[in-house]
């Protein structure tokens, strides 16, 4: 797999401040964590059906989304409440049906996304299946959790969104979308409403019973699905366990369990992945966290693939992003794309110009 | 008054003490952010007594965010303070944030300065005004003397002779002026003020220009290249002026100072002046033998050594190209173009071929064929896309100038090729081509040449071009028929073997193509061949195929409906409204929502 060292270098330098961010919310207080008593069971039975001046509302912000402005404090504390009420009916490991178009990570390139759409077709034409990481790094993090956050709201069975490692309180304060929501509202209280928001996303999704989909990776503690199905996911990312481990480990050329460079979750190696693909009935798992330059890069002889959404990551790492597409049959077409090409906007070249040689 | 009046009357102007008092910057910025409301609440002469004062003291004290809104808000002070005649009193506490270090600060006090200035009577310049100017212009820091040039073009031209001449003076010190700071923002100020006195031909005497000339001559001779490249713009200002009063006498003089900025050792000189070419050559379009002097110097900018210059240059070669004899682009801009198209820098590539079919309306239909067409040729076989795109989206120039049907021959091979461009955004560009192509190519050879190509579009792997194909077969529908449409389309559609139709995606672009060409073809085409198709799809597996067909119902039923039809109306109560019933009732959320859309549509175009 081409990795490019850097970022997960930088990931890394993400959890050693976890041990000492940790100290500073609990003295912080609530702010971070949620005193209220959460329903940590899913609720069951189907979604009730939007009204439609709900329908209305939300064709509304995702056209004034669609042209990157962000919605109104007021808004997005409706839009979350309206979320929380969809998402809790998703599952830990959330059913996918085929046709369906899995992406990774989109880490707040909103325009980027926007290309994505014009690859991959529009919601809801296209069903997609979002793998995490919405938020950090990228500028425009408010308009892009809004825009996917809007859309799963109301297209809920076009569209799924997962969490991934970035959709927590702890890192999101590093990464920028804390401070991005302080600049764009003046105020932390969108950061609060989105990251109370992110503990209700499912961790992991099941296409048609064959893919399994998730942000990070195995954990030494999960060898079938529905130990993922038993987990309390309706919290903030602990920094150890299951649930940490399925959104930050990562695919290794050795076999077994290893250490990750990270600090968070493990490496496992091809044997973990063929032994928990063969005990689950799995043909293959999806997953995204990792820089990759092509935009999808397979490992441990396809069992694992690794699929990025963001192209020119941090507008200066120069990689392909990627989309899967998969069929009624489960056949399976990647498809590249490069940056979105912004008309009356510098372009940043891919090329280093000759004078920095 | 009593002593609670006194406290509500002090109300406002002590909350926003507080408020200025906070720790938090942004709290501050908020208190500044509603300065009117409170000189508002105040009245305007406490607001000129009290409140003016007190953000006297403010504008010495705070961080340049609180600054920067003070300085745009007091631009929008005149009214609350009582009226222009008051204006003055602004101006002290604008002037302490004109010579602040923070740019965005000066720019927003010197925005406001001007803004008030263009309110002021000609005693308030004189008394007020001018003072200010001549205390920033010489003041011992830098960043006021910086402020100072943007304020001189608010009263330039309102001021009589012997205070525009002092004026006039100041401002030549700060063109000489030791920092570089101050002598470029006095050399981006000058035209401005030079356009003005053009403007307003009898607000300038010799004398006037005497001191402009020696500003000009001082920034072209400037060490500094930073400085001098601002000369260019100057230069231009100054020619326009003699344009105006018809005054062709220093026309030669003038000629060869830029001819010295064009050949400069600096690049960013030459830069600023191939950037500007077409509007120095234009300075001197009455006189062709003057023109004909920046021929060379032209030449010398399409070979220089620096890319930038290239890329600017590249694209003045339309402008300049009108000024001259055709004989002379034949010779020696030409082949200077040839050069370019193979130029090592993609950004000069792509600056030439964004102009240059701009040239062809310019020369004789055999001199492009020969000379330019090849050059078309290779630029759309450029590595690099963004030079593809611009020459395609250009092409319709070249197509008035040589024919349709010789840029076809020279271009289909062209086409095919780039029909099939890795990028999207190529293939894009050839799509939105096509229609242009069609029109003038006619039915036959259009089939014959491009027939399996449009179609093949259909199924490409990206969205953007499936949606421009059917887009492209919708407008190919209107200029070729209905039969067309049909034979070539619909019965091709059709066609497709089961294997390509087990792919949701080929079903879903089917139906799009199907519904796009309902408004374009006859009736009996729509309920003998689409309306089976997509009752197929009415009980498709794909939930979004089922809400699209939904969709496609609706735009069925405007086809057919005829209101004094009632055949029409028994058909679609037939045909139609039972499955868009039913599928109200799919298991989908989706479904159900667009097929009651597409119900209640239909229902009311019944009613009509």
């Amino acid at each position: 797999m081409e990795l490019d060292p850097d970022v997960p270098m930088e990931d890394a330098i993400e959890d050693q401040s976890l041990e000492e961010d940790e100290q500073q919310h609990l003295s912080d207080d609530q702010v971070f964590y949620n005193n209220q008593q959460q329903p940590s069971i899913p609720k069951q039975g189907p979604l009730p059906d939007l009204s439609s001046s709900n329908i209305n509302q939300l064709d509304e912000w995702i056209e004034h989304l669609g042209k990157c402005q962000p919605l109104s404090e007021d808004n997005v504390r409706n839009l979350c409440k309206m979320a929380i009420d969809v998402l809790t009916f998703e599952e830990n490991v959330q059913p996918v049906n085929v046709p369906v178009t899995i992406c990774g990570d989109v880490h707040g390139q909103f325009h980027d996304l926007m290309e994505l759409f014009k690859i991959g077709g529009p919601c809801p034409d296209t069903n997609y299946l979002f793998m995490g990481d919405y938020v950090d790094r990228g500028y425009y993090s408010v308009e892009t959790v809004s825009y996917l956050v809007c859309m799963k709201v109301r297209y809920p069975n076009r569209i799924t969104i997962l969490r991934g490692n970035h959709e927590s309180r702890q890192i999101t304060q590093v990464y920028g979308f804390y401070d991005e929501c302080l600049r764009k509202y003046g105020s932390a209280t969108v950061w609060k409403l989105f990251t109370d928001l992110f503990d209700y996303f499912p961790i992991t999704a099941l296409v048609d019973n064959k893919i399994f989909c998730l942000h990070g990776g195995l954990s030494p503690m999960i060898e079938t699905i529905d130990q993922v199905r038993e987990l309390d996911r309706i919290q903030e990312v602990p920094h150890e366990g299951p649930m940490c481990d399925l959104l930050w480990s990562d695919p290794d050329d050795r076999g077994g369990w290893g250490i990750s460079p990270r600090g968070a979750g493990f490496t496992f190696g091809q044997d973990i992945s063929e032994q928990f693909n063969h005990t689950n009935g799995l043909s293959l798992i999806a997953r995204a966290h990792q820089l990759v330059m092509e935009g999808y890069s397979w490992s441990h002889q396809e069992s694992v693939v690794t699929i990025f959404s963001a192209p020119n990551y941090c507008y200066r790492c120069g990689n392909q992003a990627a989309i899967m597409e998969v069929d009624e049959q489960h056949n399976r077409q990647f498809l590249q794309y490069d940056p979105s090409v912004r008309p009356g906007e510098p372009t940043v070249t891919r090329k280093t110009p000759d004078y920095f040689l | 008054m009593s002593q609670e009046n006194t406290t509500e009357d002090l109300y406002p102007l002590a909350l926003l003490m507080d408020e200025l008092k906070h720790d938090d910057v942004a709290n501050r910025v908020n208190a500044v952010q509603k300065l009117d409301t409170i000189a508002l609440a105040l009245g305007s002469e406490r607001t000129r007594t009290e409140l003016i004062p007190f953000l006297q003291e403010v504008a010495q004290d705070d961080e340049d965010e609180v600054f920067a809104v003070l300085a745009e808000q007091l631009g929008h002070f005149v009214p609350l303070i009582g009226g222009y005649e008051h204006a003055d009193i602004l101006i002290p506490v604008l002037q302490v944030l004109a010579g602040t270090e923070e740019p965005i600060v000066r720019d927003k006090a010197v925005d406001s300065l001007n803004e008030i200035a263009s309110q002021l009577s000609l005693e308030q310049i004189k008394s007020n005004f001018y003072p200010l100017i001549e205390e920033l212009a010489t003041a011992e820091w830098f960043s006021s003397r910086v402020s100072s040039t943007g304020l001189f073009q608010s009263i330039i031209v309102k001021v009589e002779d012997d205070l525009r001449h002092l004026l006039l003076s100041l401002y030549s010190k700060l063109v000489q002026d030791d920092g570089p700071m101050v002598k470029r923002a006095a050399a981006t100020h000058l035209p401005k003020i030079i356009d003005l006195l053009t403007e307003n031909p009898e607000k300038s005497n010799q004398n006037d220009w005497d001191l402009i000339s020696s500003m000009f001559a001082n920034l072209t001779n400037d060490k500094q290249d930073s400085v001098k490249f601002l000369s260019v713009d100057v230069f231009i200002a100054i020619l326009s002026f003699f344009n105006s009063k018809n005054d062709k006498s220093h026309h030669q003089d003038l000629l060869n100072t830029a001819l010295k900025l064009i050949t400069d050792s600096s690049w960013r000189v030459r830069y600023m002046a191939a950037d500007r070419f077409e509007q120095i050559a234009l300075s001197f379009k009455d006189d062709q033998n003057q023109v004909n002097e920046l021929i060379e110097p032209f030449l010398l900018l399409l070979k220089d050594n620096e890319g930038e210059v290239r890329k600017a240059i590249a694209k003045q070669l339309p402008g300049f190209c009108k000024l001259i004899n055709k004989d002379i682009i034949l010779e020696k801009i030409l082949p200077q173009i040839e050069i370019l198209s193979n130029d090592q820098s993609e950004i000069v590539r792509s600056a030439l071929a964004s102009q240059i079919t701009g040239v062809t309306p310019l020369l004789e239909k055999d001199i492009v064929i020969e000379h330019l067409l090849p050059i078309f040729l290779t630029m759309l076989k450029d590595e690099y896309p963004e030079v593809k795109l611009n020459i395609i989206s250009k092409l319709k120039v070249v197509n008035d100038v040589i024919g349709i049907e010789l840029l076809t021959q020279s271009l289909l091979p062209a086409i095919s090729e780039l029909a099939k461009d890795k990028q999207w955004r190529v293939r894009l560009a050839i799509i939105e081509y096509i229609p242009l192509l069609a029109e003038q190519l006619g039915v036959s050879f259009f089939d014959e040449e491009l027939g399996d190509l449009v179609l093949s579009w259909l199924w490409d792997s990206v969205y953007s071009i499936r949606e421009a194909a059917v887009n492209n077969l919708e407008k190919l529908a209107e200029i070729f028929g209905s039969k067309w449409a049909d034979d070539e389309i619909i019965s091709r559609v059709l066609k497709s073997d089961s294997s390509t139709l087990n792919n949701f995606v080929y079903r879903l672009t089917s139906l799009f193509t199907l519904t796009r060409l309902v408004p374009s073809v006859d009736k009996p085409i729509v309920v003998n061949k689409i309306l089976p198709f997509i009752e197929d799809l009415a009980v498709d597996q794909v939930p979004n195929i089922r809400f699209n067909v939904a969709k496609s119902y609706t735009t069925i039923a405007e086809a057919l409906f005829h209101k004094d039809d009632k055949e029409s109306i028994e058909f679609i109560d037939e045909r139609i409204l039972p499955i868009v019933e039913t599928l109200k009732t799919d298991k989908d959320a989706d479904v159900k929502y667009f097929a009651s859309q597409s119900y209640d549509k239909i229902v009311a175009l019944k009613a009509t």
